[in-house]
């Protein structure tokens, strides 16, 4: 397995998949907070936060998700009380809806939770719902290998 | 007798010396020797405390080594790419998987020649390389090159991986240097130099006609492509077992008088009494 390793978020990536950790450089007043992508394909060199630029070059077999960390204040609203990150996700958690850009075929899935006190959303993309039974458990795969440690960002 | 008994004890602490000088001498050599990895032993072992103390010791890296390894002693083996972009963003790079074409373009920012690369391989199209090639600079981690300076040269336009282990996965021997990785065989297909991008995009499209054309061989010699491509790229060890094994299958076993031929008669006779025969 590939280890990526940044901004206390530790993933051990499966067989295919590829994947970044950063974070955006603030504006002036501004704070930023761990962005972390992964995907089974060429990722672009330039990726918005939730997949922008990337979604689009998914094929039916392809998996996109991201983790995107809001900050510490977040971590009391009731939106994250959900203390840990999604690991067993299913078939039916996948809706054509929840896409934040809609390509047709697509599905996704939106999870807010808390880990080591820090807020995350967990944003996750099929390129087909139609194959949600055999891509599911590969974006679980990734989910089971994915750590977040407290105070890193 | 006295005088005799002293000279010969200041004979043999006189050799002793020069015995002691002589073996000293001979272990700074061995040293110095092996910190140029030439030495006897594991030229990887350095003498101020090895870097790759956990390499498994082999007979293969207990020979002395001279030089960069040959084309034919290169491992073809494709690695995926763990490093970091000049921008600090943590990446991990997948070239092995179905689907995948990728072309990994060591470069360096300190290399005059790279610039070009730099510049005109952020348009993969406008070079003439085909589009399912993917393109991604690759150039040693940020320890030996300057981000800054890198991230000048690449933009944003072109995937760029900063991984000092990236060059030693791949034995790169300078830059620029080129890797052609497939990644549904996860082996590299074609590596080299290249003078200018377009020569490059043309060694890629060559490389991509043989892998067609060796697939097309191979099916129409097996049924399916995947035996013949797991044969090409095998070296050294493995192409020499690989023919053992080729050779046992068709009943030619060790010490069969075909592999000894005496005259030309015995290596063509078979093909001469096809011919007469047809």
């Amino acid at each position: 397995l590939t280890k990526l390793d940044a901004y206390g978020i530790t993933a051990d990536l499966p067989p295919g998949f590829e994947g970044r950790i950063f974070r955006r450089t603030p504006a002036p007043g501004e704070r930023t907070y761990a962005v972390a992508q992964f995907a089974t394909f060429a990722l672009p060199p330039t990726v918005a936060d939730f997949g922008n630029g990337a979604v689009e070059l998914m094929s039916a077999t392809d998996i996109f998700a991201v983790l995107f960390e809001y900050g510490p204040e977040s971590a009391h609203n009731s939106l994250f009380r959900v203390p840990t990150i999604p690991r067993r996700l299913a078939g039916d958690h996948f809706v054509p809806t929840v896409l934040r850009r809609a390509l047709p075929g697509q599905s996704g899935t939106q999870w807010f939770f808390t880990e080591s006190s820090r807020p995350f959303t967990l944003y996750a993309v099929l390129g087909s719902h139609r194959a949600r039974a055999t891509l599911v458990p590969s974006i679980n795969t990734l989910l089971a290998g994915i750590s977040i440690k407290s105070g890193a960002t | 007798m006295l005088a005799l008994l002293i000279a010969v004890i200041c004979a043999v602490a006189l050799l002793t010396v020069l015995v002691a000088g002589l073996l000293r001498s001979h272990a700074d050599i061995l040293r110095a020797l092996h910190s140029l990895g030439a030495g006897v032993g594991d030229p990887a072992r350095r003498a101020d405390g090895d870097e790759h103390q956990d390499r498994p010791r082999t007979a293969a890296t207990s020979m002395a080594t001279y030089g960069a390894p040959l084309a034919g002693e290169r491992s073809t083996k494709a690695h995926d790419l763990i490093g970091v972009t000049p921008e600090g963003t943590a990446i991990a790079l997948a070239v092995n998987g179905p689907g995948r074409l990728t072309l990994l373009a060591f470069l360096s920012s300190g290399c005059v020649s790279c610039r070009r690369f730099f510049d005109e391989l952020a348009d993969p199209k406008g070079v003439g390389l085909p589009s399912r090639v993917r393109v991604v600079a690759v150039t040693k981690g940020p320890e030996h090159e300057s981000a800054p300076e890198v991230a000048a040269l690449a933009g944003r336009r072109m995937t760029t991986v900063m991984s000092s282990d990236a060059w030693s996965d791949y034995e790169v021997p300078g830059s620029p240097f080129f890797a052609l990785v497939d990644g549904d065989a996860q082996r590299r297909i074609g590596e080299g130099v290249g003078g200018a991008p377009a020569q490059v995009a043309d060694l890629v499209r060559r490389a991509l006609a043989d892998r067609e054309a060796l697939g097309r061989t191979g099916s129409a010699r097996n049924g399916s492509g995947s035996g013949s491509e797991a044969v090409i790229g095998l070296s050294g060890p493995a192409r020499e077992a690989d023919n053992d094994r080729r050779l046992i299958q068709v009943g030619v076993l060790p010490g069969d008088a075909s592999l000894y031929p005496s005259t030309l008669a015995d290596i063509f006779a078979t093909s001469e009494r096809e011919a007469s025969a047809g």
